[in-house]
């Protein structure tokens, strides 16, 4: 491998958090679908990691790699209209730094990951289960899983949460079922 | 490194094949020592410790059925629970059991193993029948899989390379590889569909193949659907005549069932040749007065086609669903190859040529197309140039867990490969220490249809109040379609330890342990 090349490995991994998607492919902001296509298959031909599988040195290898799944995102966002749409007012923005890069950000509502997913595995499975049943309409098991969840996470609100829920559907629909019959 | 030997190895769920190319670069596909090119995935543990792989154990199978292991590749990465597993625990003669996390354990003489060390001992055998070719020891390979695979099947796969004293170099997808070996040398500038329909998995790819560049745009599978479905339906079909004739009900011994579904497979096979075949399994069973009944029936072409049409029917939605996300039609395909010794089924053959609008390339071997072109990307990958860069897809949505059960799709199917994308979480409550992120695989937006791939806890971040604290979540799929999740602090830029992470797959130390084991079996040669 020629020094040229390493020295463009080295220079390009050091600013590639720099750069945006279109100066990562080489594209101009007005860049045809096609022309996108072309410049990922021409940057995976110079940087793809396969290439320098069998290369000693690790450290040259990690940024290769670095810079071709950057090639990649880049290739990954443009190619869809509305995300290449939204990318391109992002980056015209006055906060152009914190949006070289798509990032996903958490819904605003969400709550702790570890308090929807359950804190052991066995109140996970049961959750999991319980809100099969729900959307089977299987009312009944979807309780009986919830209230088996909560044996084992008691603190657990949105186990708690949805006991309550299902509690309240199983009665609306006892009554339902007792006012037809009659 | 570059005096090294690597080999493609096809780890079929039916059969398996080892290939590998010579300079001045050729791929040849290795026979072992009866010239037997394609053997069968068949393990059997005999008295005495030694195990036996292949078309030789295989036909041992009826003889021993209990520590006879066959289609390990069908529960390979699965859970205990999943619908997979059991329905192997119904279908198949050996013992499947519950292991640690939820894993699955299979009991043969008195020894549990994992499904990753029934695999390693098929891969040992194309590793030694390979060395034994080639004169020389063998370390590297690149082994295949359906690129419908999720993350906790490949890292199993790629487990069952390292249990075997391999060097798995890469896993690739299947139709990926069939489509390297179709343009090897050709330079040819198209766009290819492969229709891959093994023993138990459908697998179709969609590749615009470039002079030196492959992309793949789309995939989509089936992981439910193979040549094994044509041969229960055919046994279906004989245990219900057999019971109106007799009364007997085959299905209660396991041993009758094997060998029905041995006729079975063996008659469709004669099917594809032939208008009618005779089915005889010659005393099969004995009639409540002890008298020894055999089974004779005969099945029609026609009478089949009838039996299978809806499986065939089910591939082509697949393809539907393919070419969608590629966004391209049928009549854009310029050449249709076939894989898996399944699409030698007439009906197969025809309803592609009619789908595509155009017949099927007819002078590739579909069972070897795959071990040629995984034995091609090995080569390249020894070498110091690759010859063809390989650009493939994840084949499932990326999604972590949210409120209620629900999930959030972080990476879509067919993003290309190897990626990065983080999602920014912030902790809720003051003085958060620990961050649990659930990562799944999988089509639905309800995480319990989906495959865990496990949790991951991170903590070592600032305390802070809530809301204060951005958490950057890094997920990303390798060259081989397998994921890693990291996390740091957004504002100081450190790195999160990651704590926990809770999967059925095997931890290092498992792996050391058990290869030591493996070193250890001796694997008997047949009579061919």
């Amino acid at each position: 491998m020629d020094a040229a090349f390493r020295v463009e490995v080295e220079t390009l991994a050091s600013i590639l958090d720099h750069l945006d998607y279109f100066q990562i492919l080489e594209l101009e902001p007005g860049a045809t679908y096609r022309e996108i296509k072309v410049a990922y298959h021409r940057k995976s031909r110079i940087f793809h990691p396969d290439r320098f599988l069998g290369h000693g040195d690790r450290e040259f290898t990690a940024k290769v790699l670095a810079i071709h799944k950057r090639i990649t995102e880049a290739y990954t966002v443009l190619r869809d209209e509305q995300s290449r749409r939204q990318y391109q007012e992002r980056i015209s923005g006055p906060e152009r730094e914190r949006h070289l890069r798509w990032t996903l950000q958490q819904e605003e509502e969400s709550p702790a990951a570890e308090e929807v997913v359950g804190t052991t595995e066995k109140g996970r499975k049961l959750y999991g289960a319980a809100l099969a049943e729900l959307a089977a309409g299987r009312l009944d098991a979807a309780e009986r899983n919830l209230k088996m969840a909560l044996v084992f996470e008691p603190n657990n609100p949105h186990y708690a949460r949805k006991a309550e829920e299902v509690a309240r559907l199983r009665k609306a629909s006892l009554q339902e079922g007792s006012l037809s019959s009659t | 490194m570059s005096d090294a030997i690597a080999v493609g190895i096809d780890l079929g769920t039916s059969n398996s094949c080892v290939s590998v190319v010579t300079p001045p670069g050729q791929p040849v596909v290795i026979p072992n020592e009866w010239g037997e090119l394609v053997h069968a995935s068949v393990v059997g543990f005999l008295e005495g410790g030694a195990v036996l792989v292949g078309n030789e154990a295989k036909r041992r199978m009826a003889d021993d059925p209990r520590n006879t292991v066959s289609s390990a590749k069908r529960i390979i990465g699965r859970y205990f629970f999943s619908e997979e597993v059991r329905r192997a625990r119904e279908r198949m003669p050996y013992e499947i059991v519950e292991g640690p996390n939820h894993g699955v354990r299979i009991r043969v003489r008195d020894q549990l193993y994992t499904v990753p060390e029934i695999s390693a001992l098929v891969l040992k055998e194309m590793k030694e029948l390979a060395s034994t070719h080639l004169s020389r020891e063998v370390t590297h390979a690149v082994i295949t899989c359906p690129a419908y695979f999720n993350d906790n099947q490949r890292q199993a796969t790629r487990d069952a390379g390292r249990l075997a004293g391999l060097e798995v170099l890469r896993i690739i997808n299947e139709p990926t590889a069939a489509a390297l070996a179709y343009g090897y040398g050709k330079g040819l500038s198209q766009k290819v569909a492969v229709y891959d329909l093994g023993g138990g998995t459908f697998d179709i790819s969609i590749l615009e193949l470039g002079d030196d560049v492959y992309e793949v745009l789309s995939t989509a599978g089936d992981t439910y659907l193979g040549g094994d479905d044509f041969d229960a339906r055919i046994v279906d079909y004989l245990v219900g005549r057999f019971r109106d004739q007799t009364g007997i009900d085959l299905r209660k011994s396991r041993w009758c069932m094997h060998r029905l579904k041995e006729a079975a497979e063996q008659a469709k096979i004669r099917l594809s040749a032939e208008d009618a075949t005779e089915v005889v399994v010659e005393r099969i069973c004995k009639d409540p007065s002890g008298k020894v009944l055999d089974l004779r029936d005969r099945i029609t072409r026609q009478q089949f086609v009838s039996m299978v049409l809806d499986l065939v029917q089910r591939t082509f939605k697949v393809c539907d669903e393919a070419l969608q996300s590629a966004r391209l039609t049928a009549s854009d395909i310029d050449a249709v190859v076939l894989v898996g010794g399944s699409t030698r089924v007439p009906i197969i053959r025809e309803g592609v040529a009619h789908y595509f609008g155009k017949e099927p390339l007819g002078d590739i071997d579909p069972d070897h197309v795959v071990a040629v072109g995984a034995a091609i990307h090995a080569a390249s990958l020894m070498g110091k140039d690759a010859g063809t860069v390989l650009l493939d897809v994840t084949p499932l949505p990326l999604r972590v867990a949210t409120v209620g059960g629900y999930t959030e799709v972080v990476l879509e199917k067919n993003t290309p490969i190897p990626i990065e994308r983080s999602k920014i979480f912030t902790t809720s409550r003051d003085g958060q220490e620990k961050v649990r992120i659930e990562v799944l695989q999988g089509e639905s937006a309800l995480a319990a249809e989906c495959e865990s791939l496990g949790s991951f806890e991170f903590s070592g971040f600032r305390k802070a109040n809530r809301g204060e604290v951005e958490i950057e979540v890094i997920f990303e799929i390798d060259n081989n379609g397998i994921v890693n999740v990291t996390a740091r602090d957004r504002e100081t830029g450190k790195q999160a330890n990651t704590t926990l992470r809770l999967s059925s797959g095997l931890s290092a130390e498992e792996i050391e342990e058990k290869a030591d084991r493996l070193r250890n079996v001796r694997l008997a040669r047949g009579t061919g």
